[in-house]
């Protein structure tokens, strides 16, 4: 397969191993990862810099993932419609009906596994997984 | 950068400092931090010790975004005839509110058509003292252009130059406490605020009370313009973030509820 | 010369207007705000500030409210924060979690109890205050928790929070969590991650040139 640019995520959680998870098996699936501490930091991010999609925490400082979501999709075209994946340990119905509402692609519950989470990163960026 | 051992504890201070806002519990951990240069804290670590460094002109680019995009924003909602308000806190020895004065005397075509107050404030009266002095050394003058500096000070001789009198007198002085709870509500609300390396000396409760001052004295749809290198993401939840050319600034949302 | 001066008329600067417990119930949101605010500094108001917690709609009114009531730190004012980390409100949680954050040692009575809680995720919340207390207190409580929790979120939690303020006595638990756990993928790597961490956390500051 010719090397195309890479697929850009967004990792945004607060616990640095977890995002150190997610990115050592993003970028073993040849994605190009960047970080992001909570819901600000990723809309700063996101503001300045261009990316395929976003991997969200919901509970974390300053901005949580689903104010987040809220704030993205407000936001002007396309940024407001970069997909997002919702990861998260708050596993009950209400939970995942509020992420969607707010805007996630998709709502996962913490512990993600490998396979779990390049099936989702591939379906949003269209790559084969 | 060459340290004496009598900065020994100057470096130290600051490198604590840093240890602490990045959440480092030890030295080794941080030293891996810099090291990796992890979120660019190399960059923040060099910030940290010059942060006392203030000069004319210094971030310049906020200026240039001042000029290009915020006043602009601002007089869509300011009413007619209403003065433009700027705040520099802290404003240390004054270089940052006479730099804004500046800047706007040469860059802003419209300056003639708007009244505009630049008040500077510091916690530090002694630094204030000197700001309303206005004498400054070389170092400070750098970035100016020697047109600049013939145009807006007096060279008194001994590479020591003093801003122009009209300069002096309309910047307003005063002091501050930045963190006060509840405070410092004193001088109205502003267009646009520079607050710029400071947060970076305070806790975190502080960090928070000062996130809510500034937001109080923001005018709604009011800017706030940190240091190149700070960011309100980890401080406080209550403002927009916005993109202009060259730089990330803050703002007071427009749309206070039931306000 | 377009820069003007407005230099205040007499002698003193106005006073900052004071807000009564009233305020907090006014319709106009600035003026709750302002009340939310003034009250920081009078320890009497912890109840009036609940309450008006438990009514507040607007997000910057209860970012106020938090702040203040983590200002006065007083038992009963971080008690009267401490329900709201339960919210089914995300950032509800975070506002709380955040005034929490910022006084951990005022916090610090509550966590024995808040790290037995029932619901897991108010357990994985608190490993986030207790990361902010001393180093060799915080890993005490985060291996306490470590050594019996069976959820593994809360264990990611609390292995997340000793990789950054631990120190080498936790070790031993964090290998003891990773056996445990050995087919969570996640836990299994962030217990190897950690344990490098906190292995390079024992040296004192300074002891080393840079």
């Amino acid at each position: 397969m010719p090397e195309g640019p890479k697929v850009r995520a967004l990792v945004v959680d607060d616990a640095g191993l977890v995002r150190a998870y997610y990115r050592d098996i993003l970028e073993r699936h040849n994605y190009q990862v960047d970080e992001a501490l909570n819901g600000l930091e990723a809309m700063e991010k996101l503001l300045q810099d261009r990316f395929d999609f976003v991997i969200v925490d919901v509970n974390m400082p300053q901005m949580d993932g689903i104010s987040f979501l809220k704030v993205l999709r407000r936001q002007s075209l396309p940024l407001a419609s970069i997909p997002a994946i919702v990861i998260s340990t708050e596993a009950e119905a209400h939970d995942s009906a509020g992420a969607r509402a707010a805007g996630a692609n998709h709502y996962l519950v913490k512990p993600l596994r490998e396979d779990g989470l390049v099936q989702y990163a591939a379906l949003l960026s269209g790559r084969p997984a | 950068m060459i340290f004496t051992e009598t900065k020994r504890y100057y470096v130290e201070r600051r490198m604590f400092e840093r240890m602490e806002a990045t959440g480092a519990g030890t030295f080794a951990s941080y030293f891996a931090r810099l090291r990796s240069d992890a979120n660019a804290e190399i960059e923040q670590f060099i910030n940290a010790l010059t942060v006392n460094e203030t000069y004319f002109y210094r971030e310049d680019h906020q200026l240039r975004c001042l000029t290009s995009d915020l006043l602009k924003e601002r007089l869509k909602t300011n009413a007619q005839g209403q003065s433009i308000r700027i705040w520099s806190v802290p404003c240390s020895t004054g270089e940052e509110p006479y730099s804004i004065a500046i800047w706007l005397l040469e860059n802003w075509p419209e300056v003639d058509n708007h009244d505009i107050e630049i008040i500077g404030s510091d916690i530090d009266t002694r630094v204030m003292e000197a700001a309303r002095a206005g004498i400054f050394g070389k170092r400070a003058l750098m970035r100016l252009s020697p047109e600049l500096i013939a145009k807006y000070f007096t060279d008194l001789g001994d590479d020591r130059w003093r801003i122009l009198d009209d300069l002096r007198g309309s910047v307003r002085f005063s002091q501050v406490n930045l963190i006060e709870p509840g405070g410092p509500g004193l001088h109205g609300k502003f267009d646009v605020i520079f607050c710029r390396n400071v947060l970076i000396y305070f806790d975190d409760a502080s960090r928070r009370m000062a996130a809510e001052n500034l937001f109080e004295n923001l005018a709604p749809g009011g800017f706030l313009c940190l240091g190149h290198s700070e960011s309100m993401s980890r401080i406080s939840p209550l403002f927009d973030v916005c993109r202009y050319n060259d730089a990330i600034i803050y703002r007071r949302p427009l749309d206070t509820r039931n306000a | 010369m377009p820069l003007i001066r407005k230099d205040p008329v007499g002698a003193s600067p106005p006073s900052t207007p004071s807000s009564s417990a009233g305020d907090l119930q006014a319709s106009s949101a600035e003026t709750r705000w302002n009340a939310a605010r003034r009250l920081a500094k009078d320890p009497e108001s912890v109840a009036a500030l609940g309450r008006a917690l438990g009514q507040e709609d607007d997000p910057r009114v209860r970012e106020a409210l938090f702040t203040s009531l983590a200002y006065i730190q007083s038992p009963q004012a971080i008690a009267t924060i401490l329900p709201h980390i339960r919210s089914d409100d995300a950032s509800i949680r975070a506002g709380a979690l955040d005034a929490l954050a910022t006084v951990p040692d005022a916090v610090e009575k509550s966590v024995p109890t808040l790290l037995s809680d029932p619901d897991p995720d108010v357990r994985i919340l608190i490993c986030d205050v207790v990361r902010r207390l001393p180093g060799p207190l915080a890993t005490q409580y985060l291996c306490d928790l470590l050594t019996v929790e069976t959820h593994p979120n809360v264990c990611g939690a609390a292995v997340e929070a000793l990789s950054e303020v631990g120190n080498e006595t936790a070790l031993p638990v964090l290998a003891q969590c990773a056996d445990r756990f050995a087919s969570e993928p996640f836990l299994v790597f962030s217990i190897s991650m950690a344990s490098k961490r906190v292995a390079g956390n024992g040296r004192p500051v300074g002891s080393q040139a840079v």
